[in-house]
């Protein structure tokens, strides 16, 4: 599984990072950083929660 | 009581909070039947989204769509829930369908609370009457918004940036009650530079015939517009609770796990929980999610599971300007800022409590909400 960011639609609220806290993070200017893109296991269902959690939906897992 | 593994698990409700809550019930190893009930015929969406970018964004309607369920619920929706037997654990469903349980969450929200029977007052709740709202926008009609929260507000942003002669109708400063005068004050000063006509009233009411509605202020000024819409707050949708013994004052009281007795949690807008300042709800996005959270893992573990910590996350966008907040507004006096100056730029501000800990808001100023919560707490 891939985690697919729509970077234009983040609004950098974050919600993602504590969800996912692992596999990515809002760097100092509050842009979303993507640490891991490919997942699997453990690891997809936390980047379901990141992607769910997001108000904007701007995270996909494919 | 027996720790048998539930077998049957009901979910009444498909907005976020009750998507959570069937993830989570997954998540936490619940491999047995589950049932979402869901009365709108749409997948659950981003409510937030429907006030916001979804009145904007162009051609792009997606904005309020969310990743596709991934819980493999029996998905019945389209259908609304009429009755529930706690004893006899079973739900009653609006095409007579009867759903038996061992564990149930009640998710079922609330909706927009109405001012008038008239068919010309709109209100924006849900995801049909977003899109109607967008359809009449086009025209670029005159409009009315009757409500000085931050939806109502919202709502108006959207509309004078879709090209219409919007008037606001507010009890009082727009914003005060939800954010304090100060940061009410700043919001005022970017609405009235996009143009928004501001009315105080102590009250308004809603009057016409049909289709046709119009406002009447307390002091008896008439508003007529195209389109009247009101944003009045929400009342929580309990009425198929009746006699079940599980509501109070309009809404369902729960413990800080967010169960209403050992094989009940009720989470999102119509559930009362107790946080920092009383039982209350909180009918915000990110007080569902972290309500479903707890609640499903309650539902499975009971006491084992770990209670509600539970700090609020708003945000709104509105007038050019886009905030953020964490902690329990509203904010009383003036703020320091932690970075940007007053004036309108981006800003990082703190409300110190004598505690220590404060309320944080960020203000056209990208930050992460788990570095906006750390500036809450007291320094160590």
């Amino acid at each position: 599984m891939r985690i697919v960011l729509d970077r234009p639609r983040c609004e950098g609220h974050g919600l993602c990072e504590e969800a996912a806290p692992q596999l990515m993070h809002l760097d100092d200017e509050g842009e979303l950083v993507l640490d891991r893109e490919e997942v699997d296991g453990a690891d997809a269902a936390l980047a379901n929660a990141a992607a769910r959690v997001c108000p904007v939906a701007a995270l996909r897992v494919a | 009581m027996t720790t048998r593994a539930p077998a049957r698990v009901v979910v009444v409700g498909n907005g976020i909070a009750g998507l959570t809550a069937a993830d989570t019930l997954r998540e936490a190893g619940f491999d047995g039947e589950l049932t979402v009930v869901g009365d709108e015929p749409h997948p659950a969406y981003s409510r937030p989204a429907l006030s916001k970018a979804l009145l904007l964004d162009g051609d792009d309607l997606t904005s309020h769509e969310l990743p596709p369920a991934g819980h493999g619920a029996t998905e019945l929706l389209g259908v609304r829930a009429t009755g529930l037997d706690v004893d006899r654990r079973r739900v009653t469903l609006d095409d007579g369908t009867q759903l038996p349980y061992d564990r149930l969450v009640l998710a079922t929200g609330s909706r927009a609370r109405r001012l008038s029977g008239l068919p010309g007052e709109l209100t924006l709740r849900g995801l049909d009457d977003a899109l109607s709202l967008r359809g009449r926008l086009a025209a670029a009609p005159s409009v009315v918004v009757v409500g000085g929260g931050p939806l109502g507000m919202e709502i108006a942003s959207g509309c004078r940036a879709a090209g219409c002669e919007v008037t606001l109708v507010s009890q009082g400063v727009p914003l005060v009650l939800q954010l304090g005068p100060y940061l009410a004050g700043v919001f005022a000063g970017a609405a009235r530079e996009h143009g928004l006509t501001v009315l105080e009233t102590a009250a308004a009411r809603i009057e016409g015939h049909g289709a046709n509605a119009r406002v009447v202020l307390d002091e008896g000024t008439v508003l007529e517009a195209d389109v009247v819409l009101t944003a009045a707050g929400d009342i929580p949708n309990t009425e198929w609770l009746a006699g079940s013994g599980l509501t109070a004052k309009g809404a369902v009281p729960v413990d800080s796990r967010g169960l209403v007795r050992p094989d009940v949690a009720a989470v999102g807008d119509l559930a009362a929980f107790p946080t920092a300042h009383g039982v209350r709800r909180v009918p915000l996005w990110s007080s569902a999610i972290e309500q479903a959270k707890v609640a499903a893992r309650a539902l499975l573990r009971g006491d084992e599971a770990p209670p509600l910590d539970f700090q609020p996350y708003f945000w709104t966008e509105q007038f050019g300007l886009s905030l953020k907040a964490v902690g329990h507004l509203p904010a009383e006096g003036e703020p320091e800022y932690v970075d940007g100056a007053p004036g309108g730029g981006p800003a990082l501000m703190r409300w110190p409590h004598q505690d220590g800990t404060a309320d944080a808001v960020a203000l056209n100023y990208r930050i992460a909400v788990p570095r906006l919560r750390r500036m809450t707490r007291a320094a160590a």
